[in-house]
């Protein structure tokens, strides 16, 4: 229960209240780029989400099993060389900046290969932006986030699992996604508006975004909430559940939000 | 064809001319994120004067030997060594300040004025001229990053470099300092620059 | 010769070299620097403890006799929920004696998690220190809860009953002035206090690490 809370949350985290875009500032470039039609910035939000995952899940398995102190392949490779306890505490995190840009090479290589064979009319719309999704700071920011989450945490139980990696990757492309699908209806608006010459371009979508980035933050606070609420355990349905640990049943939902 | 630029010519050109945020938009993410304050965009830009100078150089040494198909791989490579050393130093000689800027200084790798720089510069002309093209767009992206960190920390909360400059009795302004403001800032200030610009086009072509 | 020459790896030979020498450069600045970096980490949390536990007068003549706290951290085991939780406990002895614990603590703020360490007296019963490590709330609102006008009134505030944070102005001992503005992350600051003096409170019953002095 506790663990399908966690990915709920983080899945609402990554692609609303903490956007990659207007939150994080990851993914500008293609934001301002690519947001001038609505079919080509669907596409591009498309390709950035499943380049993200596939590089999420790259990096969080080279990460526990690599690089991590005492992840098992490399202690395996080690117990050649050194004694057992040191090759238990080999932290190859150092090299984790590299193995990531790498991963996410691979990643969009292979997307643009699949794309190239089964979407040939999509491959040629996108020409060049294709290649371009590597150097999209949404995608190492996601393993990154992952990175902090697995190699980061002081405890080694509250480690981040693949389907928390997965779902962060997943719904942060959703969020970049919604962002510039946003943004290139808006911008289409925009084309037949009187814009001052020197705001035309860059400048008008980076003040639109910040409007749009003000009404994003009336999503802070929505995950918090929602954790108070349903880890207090004093809401109960008008079934007969009743959460684990809670005991009194207080009946009416409104009553944990009138705190 | 045009003769090569003299590494004069390349290290004004980056100042102002060939700005790498407000004329080439690039390096747009660590400009919105990191522009809270002025310590931190100072830090940021330095991290990316390193990485970019160590980049250039080392990409300008070995010209000669890049092979077409395999030059991306190679700056890669290179960059994400630079940076690796930038983020564990920060790491060991400023902890607070590496903490706050969090991934932001990983985020270097895949900031575009790099690669740009080697592509363009630094893959083709000589070790002296990629240094000064370096040290021009490094200049030019901390002049950037001075001018909307000062606006916003200023604006947003009274104070420069963590001194006192508006009195106490200003409002501050704290969407200045969340993310909207970084928008807003950006925006208008790319607006102004434009505005420059075109003004100066003009007179140009008056005269 | 021209299928060697056409063959990839050979093709990649300044790859291949700029890789080991990069790696070898990496793994130098490594056992150069990991040192340090491990040692920033401890530090952070490790310089704030005295200021937790002693007051400025008791600082100051702990810095004039050049003497300082043996500082102690130790871990301790909560089930909750049916999940097992971990709280980094540190306990300071001076001369031998415990002068208190500091106990590392987190919990969901308004924006994020709050992390919180707090300065406790040797019986767990009264608070003398408290210190926000992380937070992300909203800036000129929640994050006055890092300011030492909204944390000093938890300086010598007893933990025997729950803390609350009032809206209207603390009347009993209890009782916090809230932040203006930022209920919730005042709210949030008080149930991560309770949380944790609760649970340490019945680990520690349950297995009673010395609360006595210790030689």
């Amino acid at each position: 229960m506790d663990y399908f809370l966690d990915i709920f949350l983080i899945a609402i985290s990554a692609a609303l209240i903490n956007n990659f875009v207007f939150y994080y500032f990851v993914g500008i470039c293609p934001f301002i780029g690519v947001s001038r039609k609505i079919d080509m910035a669907v596409g591009m939000g498309c390709a950035v989400t499943f380049v993200i995952t596939i590089a999420a899940f790259l990096s969080w398995t080279i990460t526990t099993l690599i690089l991590i102190p005492g992840a098992p392949l490399s202690s395996f490779v080690a117990g050649f060389f050194v004694t057992e306890a040191q090759a238990a505490t080999i932290d190859l995190t150092i090299l984790s900046y590299i193995v990531y840009i790498f991963a996410i090479a691979s990643s969009v290589q292979f997307v643009e290969m699949y794309i190239r064979k089964f979407f040939p009319l999509l491959y040629k719309s996108f020409g060049v932006f294709l290649p371009l999704i590597t150097t999209n700071c949404a995608i190492l920011f996601a393993c990154l986030t992952i990175m902090s989450n697995v190699a980061g945490v002081e405890n080694p139980a509250d480690a981040w699992g693949l389907g928390k990696s997965l779902t962060l990757a997943f719904c942060g492309g959703m969020g970049f996604t919604l962002a510039i699908v946003i943004m290139s209806g808006i911008r289409e608006e925009l084309d037949f508006c009187d814009i001052p010459a020197s705001l035309e371009g860059a400048a008008i979508t980076l003040i639109v975004a910040g409007i749009i980035s003000m009404a994003f933050m009336g999503f802070a606070g929505v995950d918090s909430g929602l954790r108070k609420a349903m880890e207090s355990g004093e809401i109960t349905f008008r079934s007969q559940l009743k959460l684990p640990d809670s005991e009194s049943q207080i009946s009416v939902l409104l009553a944990a939000f009138t705190k | 064809m045009a003769k090569d630029p003299t590494p004069l010519e390349r290290f004004i050109q980056g100042i102002i001319p060939e700005n790498p945020v407000y004329r080439q938009l690039l390096g747009l993410c660590p400009t919105l994120a990191v522009t809270n304050n002025m310590k931190a965009a100072m830090t940021m830009a330095g991290a990316v004067a390193f990485v970019l100078l160590g980049a250039n150089i080392l990409t300008s040494l070995i010209r000669n030997l890049l092979k077409p198909h395999l030059r991306i791989v190679i700056f890669t490579l290179t960059i994400a060594t630079f940076v690796t050393i930038v983020d564990r130093f920060l790491a060991a000689y400023m902890y607070t300040m590496s903490k706050s800027l969090g991934p932001y200084i990983p985020l270097i790798i895949v900031n575009c004025i790099i690669i740009a720089r080697c592509e363009v510069c630094a893959s083709k002309q000589s070790v002296v001229t990629a240094g000064a093209d370096a040290m021009g767009q490094s200049l030019g992206f901390g002049l950037a990053l001075a001018s909307i960190a000062a606006v916003r920390e200023i604006l947003g909360t009274g104070m420069f470099f963590g001194l006192r400059i508006l009195p106490l009795s200003w409002p501050d302004w704290v969407i200045m300092v969340l993310p909207p403001g970084a928008f807003f800032t950006l925006g208008l200030l790319l607006g102004a620059v434009n505005l420059i610009e075109s003004y100066r086009e003009k007179g140009r072509n008056k005269g | 010769m021209e299928k060697l020459k056409n063959n990839y790896i050979v093709q990649a030979w300044l790859v291949l070299l700029l890789t080991l020498c990069f790696g070898s450069s990496l793994a130098g600045v490594q056992i150069l620097l990991s040192p340090k970096i491990e040692a920033n980490k401890i530090n952070e949390t490790r310089q704030k403890i005295p200021g937790l536990i002693l007051d400025k007068a008791a600082l100051e003549r702990l810095e004039k006799e050049g003497g300082s706290l043996e500082i102690k951290p130790k871990t301790i085991r909560v089930t909750k929920n049916n999940r097992i939780v971990f709280y980094k406990v540190f306990q300071a002895i001076e001369n031998g004696k415990v002068s208190g614990w500091v106990v590392k603590s987190s919990g969901q703020g308004y924006a994020d998690k709050i992390e919180l360490l707090i300065g406790l007296n040797p019986s767990l019963n009264k608070i003398l220190g408290l210190f926000v490590l992380e937070q992300k709330e909203t800036p000129g609102l929640g994050n006055k809860i890092t300011k030492w006008q909204f944390r000093k009134q938890f300086i010598l505030k007893s933990t025997n009953m729950p803390l609350v944070a009032s809206k209207t102005g603390a009347t009993s001992p209890n009782e916090i002035d809230a932040i203006t503005g930022a209920t919730i992350s005042s709210r949030s600051i008080c149930s991560i206090i309770n949380t944790a003096v609760k649970e340490i409170r019945a680990s520690l019953k349950e297995n009673p690490i010395n609360l006595k002095p210790m030689k």
